[in-house]
């Protein structure tokens, strides 16, 4: 077996690290750091405008990056890719450039319960200004989304907004179904999916899926912070009203008109993050590496051994699928009547890094009536050791906290 | 060269018998029917959230109580600084200081547990502005 931890320099210079937050982020390996650094230092310039040799070597990386984000989707045209500042960016470029100007009030969005803050505050937004209604898929005890037995008009659905993976609860959610469901009931519907959890674990594959818009962060992909791509059907893309602008994405410009650039060009402002895509390449290039059948096989191995291990740990509640089928190695915990903020504070004596608080998923907490848990999440480079040693803190957690 | 601090030297002052008997049984824990004054307070970080409940007669604070969904820290900090204010004039309570609801605890906190430490005092002085 190959020791992907040692491809992670962070393990290096951190020997007690216990990481287990990479749902938040992950760290990165060499490879990508690299590839950044080597970027910095042997083909650094402005892209697309330099007619210099250095400019249009790294111009020509740069859209590389965008070639291999293509195929990592299986999707088919570079033209249906624009790099964003990351998961964030991209829901909030598709909900103001093309759901802002074709969504009319009673317009019906469907999103689920269990959506990060940033797959949700855009649609309230648009709720505030133009008047769309909102419907939440609700989430079972176990963890699922209840989407079967929603009954709409489903006439005015104009989007269903999913994450293919719940942030809180590891999830995987059946989306090629769940798109079924709506475009059967409505061809119309459009799909947006946000694969910002899912994408570093699973082949996601646009085509087969059948989605409209796709969108994920590079950080949470071994990549730099600072990048995502927003993917979207060519001829919604080129519909798809430019949200910040300026230089680079315009045909020309006057005192009195400016005439915008096709896409990518139209929809990606100002001087991008370069070195961020560039890394991103790097980071692409190093999963396809390892490949996604190992990765699911082994996460698969690791996460059977955290479901027995809490299954045996006695005053501890896991939220969510308790089953290694169509979940995550992301595991949303609480111990007795214990804060997630003091588990949190009393692993970490022990260099154990797991996030606590409520995850960006307000809504979530209120169905399953908590306010908060402890979540540990694990990627490629994390051991049974790992869990190991997250188990050993929370039983020193109940033994300050006398429980 | 690590960065990672020295493990397990960390003496329990965070989780002293006070903070956990605080935690355990809070003082003024639960709701006033009719108050006159009601505050509801957030640390958005973590989206917990404190009710404080309290009856003033003749500028005097004579009951006080509040339920919570926080951390050991913020419980026993709720619970020590509303017991130090009870029964004393509210012209005397808005001019307390931030630090005089920290030194109820008496230990030593990072910025982020500071935040839950101080979402009593802040949610409660908010009121009497
Ligand atoms: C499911 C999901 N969607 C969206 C985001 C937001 O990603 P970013 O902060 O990179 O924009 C996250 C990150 O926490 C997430 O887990």
């Amino acid at each position: 077996m190959i020791n992907i931890k040692s491809d992670f320099p962070i393990f290096k210079n951190n020997p007690d690290l216990c990481y287990l937050d990479s749902a938040a982020t992950t760290q990165k390996p060499n490879v990508v750091i690299d590839a950044v650094t080597d970027f910095y230092e042997k083909n650094y310039s402005s892209i697309h405008r330099g007619i210099y040799t250095l400019s249009q070597d790294a111009t020509e990386m740069y859209e590389n990056v965008r070639k291999k984000a293509v195929d990592f989707i299986s999707a088919s045209d570079s033209n249906e890719i624009i790099f964003t500042s990351g998961t964030t960016e991209a829901i909030n470029f598709a909900a103001i450039g093309y759901f802002g100007k074709h969504l009319k009030k009673g317009d019906i969005v469907v999103l689920s319960e269990m959506e990060h803050h940033s797959n949700i505050v855009p649609w309230l937004i648009l709720k505030q200004r133009i008047g769309i209604k909102l419907f939440f898929i609700p989430v079972t005890k176990d963890g699922n989304l209840d989407y079967k037995s929603i009954d709409l008009d489903f006439k005015k659905v104009k989007l269903v907004s999913l994450t293919h993976a719940s942030n809180v609860l590891g999830t995987v959610n059946p989306i090629s179904e769940i798109i079924l469901f709506f475009k059967k009931k409505n061809p119309n519907t459009k799909i947006l999916i946000d694969a910002a959890q899912s994408i570093p674990h699973l082949k996601i594959d646009v085509k087969k899926l059948n989605c409209d818009f796709l969108v994920f962060s590079s950080h949470k992909m071994l990549g730099p912070t600072g990048v995502g791509v927003l993917w979207a059907k060519k001829e919604l893309l080129s519909d798809m009203s430019p949200v910040i602008t300026g230089g680079h994405m315009i045909k020309t410009v006057s005192k009195e008109i400016v005439e915008l650039a096709d896409i990518p060009e139209k929809l990606e402002a100002g001087t991008k993050n370069i070195e961020g895509v560039i890394g991103l390449g790097a980071a692409i290039d190093y999963i396809e590496k390892i490949g996604f059948e190992k990765i699911k096989k082994d996460e698969k191995k690791l996460v059977e051994y955290t479901l027995k291990k809490f299954a045996k740990e006695e005053k501890v509640k896991l939220f969510g699928s308790h089953k290694s089928d169509q979940r995550l190695g992301v595991f949303s915990f609480a111990v007795g009547n214990i804060h997630s903020h003091d588990m949190a504070e009393i692993l970490n004596r022990s260099g154990v890094a797991v996030r606590s608080g409520h995850h960006c998923a307000q809504v979530l907490m209120k169905a399953l009536n908590i306010s908060s848990t402890t979540r540990a999440s694990i990627y490629i480079y994390n051991t049974t050791q790992d869990i190991d040693r997250l188990f050993a803190g929370i039983k020193e957690v109940k033994k300050v906290f006398r429980i | 060269m690590t960065n990672v601090k020295k493990l397990n030297n960390h003496d329990d002052s965070l989780y002293r018998e006070l903070v956990l008997d605080h935690w355990e049984n809070p003082l003024n824990y639960g709701k006033i029917k009719s108050p006159d004054i009601k505050s509801v307070g957030h640390n958005p970080v973590c989206g917990d959230q404190i009710e404080i409940t309290a009856v003033v007669k003749k500028g005097v604070l004579t009951d006080v109580a509040f339920e919570s969904t926080g951390c050991a820290i913020s419980k026993a900090s709720a619970s020590l600084f509303l017991e130090k204010i009870k029964g004393e004039k509210i012209k005397k309570i808005r001019s307390l200081k931030p630090k005089d609801a920290l030194e109820e605890l008496g230990i030593t906190l990072t910025p982020a547990r500071t935040k839950c430490a101080l979402l009593v005092f802040t949610t409660f002085q908010k009121h009497l502005k």
